[in-house]
């Protein structure tokens, strides 16, 4: 139960925790999917690149294939312009939010 | 174990893609992108990305509509094939019975069924090489035939083919040339070889029939089982050359017995003799 709740917020933003990681630093899929993973925000690979597919083709992200110094050639993020703003605004957005659900919350906590 | 495991589900993934209507390019470079993680990682494809078939459907989900090339449309063609009403008799054995299809501009009719139904029978009726003993084709535009065989000659060059199919179609010389070694390449062939048709591979002479079948353009496209001796990635080309060619406004009509694309076809003609009668071919749900 406490898993499936957990994994449904998740759902909610991994959109946005994948942009976030993409603006800190251009990466490749497993480079991020290690990220999430050290972050605790882990999820399969069949989750991860699907919503990487999503902020392509909605213009937050782009892609470009590189051949890194050894290994095959890999599909390189990079965040756009427009992805800038939509993280920077969903951030406050999200900030609000998690702020409103605390405040309903902590009564509860501290009864 | 987990290579082995990792390759084949990769092929079924690049599969699955194709059927997801994901457009071939895309595909690959999803396929590439997810053999990189699990080389990175070590990992099972089943463990982290689950079944092929769900993981391609998600994909295409994320990539939203209208992104693959194959996106079924309503075939707002003029009609370019009509078979009414053709029966044949081989001697006392009924092949074909009362059989109606129509094709329109910009649809692929597969006629499928078991060995011996008529399927290339019906075919060759509709080329016009064969009379029906009852019935009528009506035809709008011109016909370009694959036969299943045969239709090669063992002592010309493809180039040589090409021209004189060319020739026959209003072609320059240059002009078959030069079209015939583009499709050539569009399956994987490099028709400037020069070798005598009769010591090409069998698959090569298909790929020699189809491309002649092809020059020039015709309406429409009668093609009888084209891609015998195929490796599998030439099977997939050809697969995609052919939505090409519907996308494009031809009408094309394929016999085959594998039934694994007819998804991506508009009409089905069944005509295994218990199947429900050979009537207007049904029309597969659009995916």
């Amino acid at each position: 139960m406490e898993q499936e709740r957990r994994s449904q917020w998740l759902r909610g933003v991994l959109d946005l925790c994948v942009l976030a990681m993409v603006a800190e630093q251009e990466s490749y899929g497993y480079q991020l999917a290690q990220r999430l993973e050290r972050a605790g925000l882990g999820v399969p690979g069949g989750t991860l690149y699907p919503v990487l597919l999503r902020l392509q083709r909605t213009g937050l992200v782009e892609a470009q294939w590189r051949e890194s110094g050894s290994g095959p050639a890999r599909k390189y993020y990079r965040i756009t312009a427009a992805g800038v703003r939509m993280l920077r605004q969903a951030s406050l957005e999200w900030t609000e939010f998690v702020g409103q659900v605390e405040l309903v919350l902590r009564k509860v906590a501290t009864r | 174990m987990i290579e082995a495991h990792n390759n084949q589900w990769l092929a079924a993934l690049a599969v699955e893609l194709r059927r997801c209507g994901v457009a071939p390019d895309l595909a690959h470079h999803v396929v590439h992108e997810v053999a990189t993680h699990l080389r990175d990682s070590g990992e099972a494809a089943s463990q982290v990305f689950g079944t092929p078939a769900a993981y391609a459907a998600a994909v295409a989900d994320s990539l939203g509509p209208s992104t693959g090339i194959y996106q079924a449309r309503r075939p707002t063609g003029q009609v370019r094939l009509a078979v009414r009403g053709v029966s044949k008799r081989y001697g006392r054995r009924s092949v074909l019975r009362n059989v109606d299809l129509t094709v329109r501009a910009g649809e692929i009719a597969a006629i499928v069924g078991a060995n011996g139904c008529g399927k290339s029978t019906l075919l060759r009726i509709c080329a016009g090489i064969l009379s029906p003993d009852s019935g009528e084709v009506f035809i709008d535009g011109r016909i370009g035939y694959c036969p299943q065989e045969g239709g090669t000659y063992d002592f010309l060059l493809p180039d040589e083919h090409f021209v004189l199919v060319g020739a026959g179609r209003g072609m320059s010389r240059d002009q078959a040339v030069s079209d015939g070694r583009r499709q050539a390449g569009h399956l994987g062939w490099d028709a400037r070889e020069r070798v005598l048709a009769r010591h090409l591979s069998g698959g090569t002479r298909q790929k020699l029939n189809l491309v002649m079948s092809s020059l020039g353009d015709p309406e429409i496209l009668l093609l009888d089982e084209p891609y015998q001796g195929f490796d599998r990635g030439t099977y997939l080309d050809f697969w995609d050359q052919l939505w090409e060619w519907r996308n494009a406004g031809r009408a094309i009509v394929v016999v085959t017995h594998l039934l694994n694309h007819l998804d991506r076809v508009d009409t089905v003609l069944d005509l295994t003799p218990s199947a429900p009668v050979t009537g207007v071919g049904q029309r597969r749900a659009e995916p």
